[in-house]
């Protein structure tokens, strides 16, 4: 029997409502029970609409699974994909395994077998995730290739070499690629590369490079003589794919050497910049630069947000100076800027209209220039999540400095160990002047920038946060505490030791009519290396690989 | 007997990728003019970047005990221990540029 396109609105809503689940129209609400991509949706919220878990259950959360990612080599700084009751999952060594998503049993492994050489280069051996579509499993290796591994079996599909690894002072993939509809779209490390960072197109069922963007524009405005010949920018992280106008967008690096713009006498595009790019042809749609001619190594590598307000269609992209950006989507235009923190000395203001910096500090040669925020920026690369029922969008805001001291500096790509910097270290950390604590959770419009609310942190967050339908929002920290917030007010609800830091994701699933949380837990990256410097006790925490799956106990 | 001879010899190729220096190819590391040249090397080579300027940085090396054969095998081949990675330096560096780096490491640590 035929039911009446009445009686199946009738029945939807009802169980709709009996459900709780909202609408499917409801933008960040597509595909509830999953977390399919990096991000989660095409709009990059990172918001999970679940809400089984919510501030009246969230303190009985209690641990369903733990599972070993094996390697513990700059920890575990992925986020997991979950598809359908499985977990996509990738540690150090690239190596990739598909998992049960009730009990964290593994399904299967692949481990590709890399090139000696990432041994020597400065981005490995870690990689922040895999991208899942056409049946496959996708990653981008550290030693510059593309692969595709079948989804259910975990054999290998095909594989491409992208970067000319060994002559490019090592320029990789440390993120996974974007599913941009047919095409696969790869961006390569190369900030601190003596290189030119490259975003790939790929065609997603066979492997076949379609395309290449170069991050360094051929302009001599922009790069006079041979200034751009290891100019860096790429785009080492993820991109956003936006089928409604079928346009990925990308933060690119910065340009090197990062602290010496007197050897690159131009505006250097297109480092700094959101690049709107057509999937299909790599062809430019549009760019902003929102650093031009870095010299504090503000690069803009973080996610592209999108949203629709008052009839306009936005892209909200932060910097890493920790200055947000809102522009037009289809256009790049600037809608507003507004900064993430006070903590900022590296201009007087940038002009929210025109975006032109205002009364830069530049860098003298041979001497230390104290600079805020330091090179990990405002925030560093794990994303911040918006949940469209509050309005807010959450961030880990980083709120020390650096001193920075430019030296000159040899050129020599086969250097792999070497940054293409133009200094000795990376700026040495200070905590900000007037005293403050080092970071906060900040709960801000994500388009006027207005604070609601904010935590100060002893030891400030280094994680993507989660924002869920429950009306919660979910943190780590780098000492391993995860805690539960009430979304509305930041008030902490619920706390874990995970046993490491988190540097990777934490995201939101249902299986069988049951929500989890699923945190990845193993301190690493260039954060554990540098940031003991300035928080001692980040010195004594425990490495880990591990991924830990929450629910609420029946 | 042949079997013995080849067994002998494997353990010589493992010994010799295990220990592949000599400890007297660098026989004075309190040498300051090799201490000073070690520093340069750290100081362009990056070193300081996670280690600082002076060896008191993120990765503190100034606490720690170390000795000779430990500095240039890490240096020379690489690091990963605790979760984090120090990358190999081995045809990056010629033996005299990782033992003066040594020599400098050295002279900022406690030794043994």
């Amino acid at each position: 029997m035929r039911k009446s396109p009445l009686a199946t609105g009738l029945l939807l809503a009802c169980l709709l409502s009996s459900t709780g689940l909202v609408r499917a129209a409801d933008p960040g609400t597509e595909d509830p029970n999953n977390w399919p991509q990096y991000n989660r949706t095409a709009n990059a919220w990172r918001y999970s609409p679940l809400d089984q878990i919510n501030k009246d259950n969230v303190g009985k959360l209690s641990v369903a699974w733990i599972a070993h990612g094996g390697d513990i080599t700059m920890g575990l700084q992925e986020t997991p994909i979950v598809i359908d009751g499985v977990v996509y999952s990738i540690s150090a060594g690239d190596k990739v395994a598909a998992l049960d998503a009730k009990t964290g049993q593994t399904l299967w492994i692949y481990e590709p077998k890399l090139d000696p050489l990432n041994k020597k280069v400065l981005f490995s051996p870690y990689s922040r995730g895999v991208a899942v579509g056409h049946g496959m499993v996708f990653i981008g290796t550290v030693d510059g290739r593309g692969i595709a591994i079948d989804q259910k079996t975990g054999e290998e599909k095909w594989q491409v070499q992208l970067t000319d690894f060994a002559n490019c002072h090592g320029c990789n993939f440390t993120s996974p690629p974007t599913v941009a509809g047919d095409i696969l779209t790869f961006g390569s490390t190369a900030g601190e590369l003596a290189a030119q960072g490259k975003i790939f197109g790929v065609e997603a069922a066979t492997g076949k490079k379609v395309w290449e963007f170069n991050t360094i524009k051929q302009d001599p405005k922009s790069w006079p003589g041979e200034s751009g010949k290891y100019g860096g920018g790429g785009a080492w992280m993820p991109g956003t794919y936006d089928p409604e106008t079928q346009t990925v967008f990308y933060g690119t690096g910065n340009p090197g050497k990062d602290f010496v713009p007197s050897e690159r006498e131009g505006d250097n595009l297109y480092t700094d910049s959101v690049v709107a790019l057509d999937p299909k042809t790599g062809n430019l749609k549009w760019y902003r630069q929102e650093v031009p001619k870095d010299t504090w190594d503000y690069d803009a590598p973080y996610e592209v947000l999108l949203f629709k307000k008052d009839g306009k269609d936005l892209v909200v992209h932060m910097n890493k100076s920790g200055y947000v950006y809102v522009l037009d989507k289809n256009t790049g235009n600037i809608e507003n800027i507004w900064p993430i923190s006070d903590v900022k000395n590296f201009v007087k203001e940038i002009n929210r209209k025109t975006g032109e910096l205002i009364e830069r500090v530049e860098l003298p040669m041979n001497k230390e220039t104290l600079i805020c925020p330091s090179t990990f920026g405002g925030r560093s690369w794990n994303s911040g999540a918006y949940n469209p029922k509050t309005g807010l969008w959450y961030n880990d805001v980083l709120d020390f400095c650096g001193y920075l001291k430019p030296v000159s500096q040899k050129v020599d790509p086969k250097d792999f160990g070497t940054g293409h910097t133009g200094s000795n270290d990376f700026g040495r950390l200070v905590m900000a002047p007037d005293g403050r604590k080092p970071g906060k959770l900040s709960a801000n419009d994500p388009i006027t920038g207005e604070r609601k609310w904010s935590v100060d942190m002893d030891v400030p967050g280094f994680a993507c946060v989660l924002t869920t339908g429950g009306g919660l929002v979910f943190n780590g920290d780098p000492m391993g505490k995860l805690q539960a917030y009430d979304a509305d007010t930041g008030k902490v609800l619920w706390s874990f030791n995970t046993g490491s830091g988190m540097r990777g994701g934490i995201v939101s699933y249902s299986v069988d009519g049951e929500q989890y949380i699923l945190v990845a837990s193993g301190w690493g990256s260039y954060a554990a290396l540098l940031m003991p410097a300035l928080l001692p006790q980040l010195e004594k925490v425990p490495a880990a690989s591990t991924l830990i799956a929450f629910k609420v106990s029946k | 007997m042949r079997n013995i001879a080849a067994l002998a010899f494997a353990m010589l190729v493992l010994t010799a990728e295990a220990v592949p220096i000599a400890a007297d190819e660098m026989s004075n590391l309190k040498d300051p003019k090799i201490i000073a040249a070690g520093h340069a090397v750290f100081l362009e080579k990056q070193c300081a970047h996670c280690h600082g300027e002076d060896g008191t940085g993120g990765v503190n090396l100034a606490r720690r005990v170390l000795d000779a054969k430990g500095v240039f095998i890490s240096i020379a081949d690489g690091r990963e221990k605790n979760g984090i990675r120090m990358p190999a330096w081995r045809e990056v560096l010629t033996d005299q540029e990782i033992w003066q780096a040594t020599a400098y490491v050295l002279s900022i640590s406690k030794t043994r």
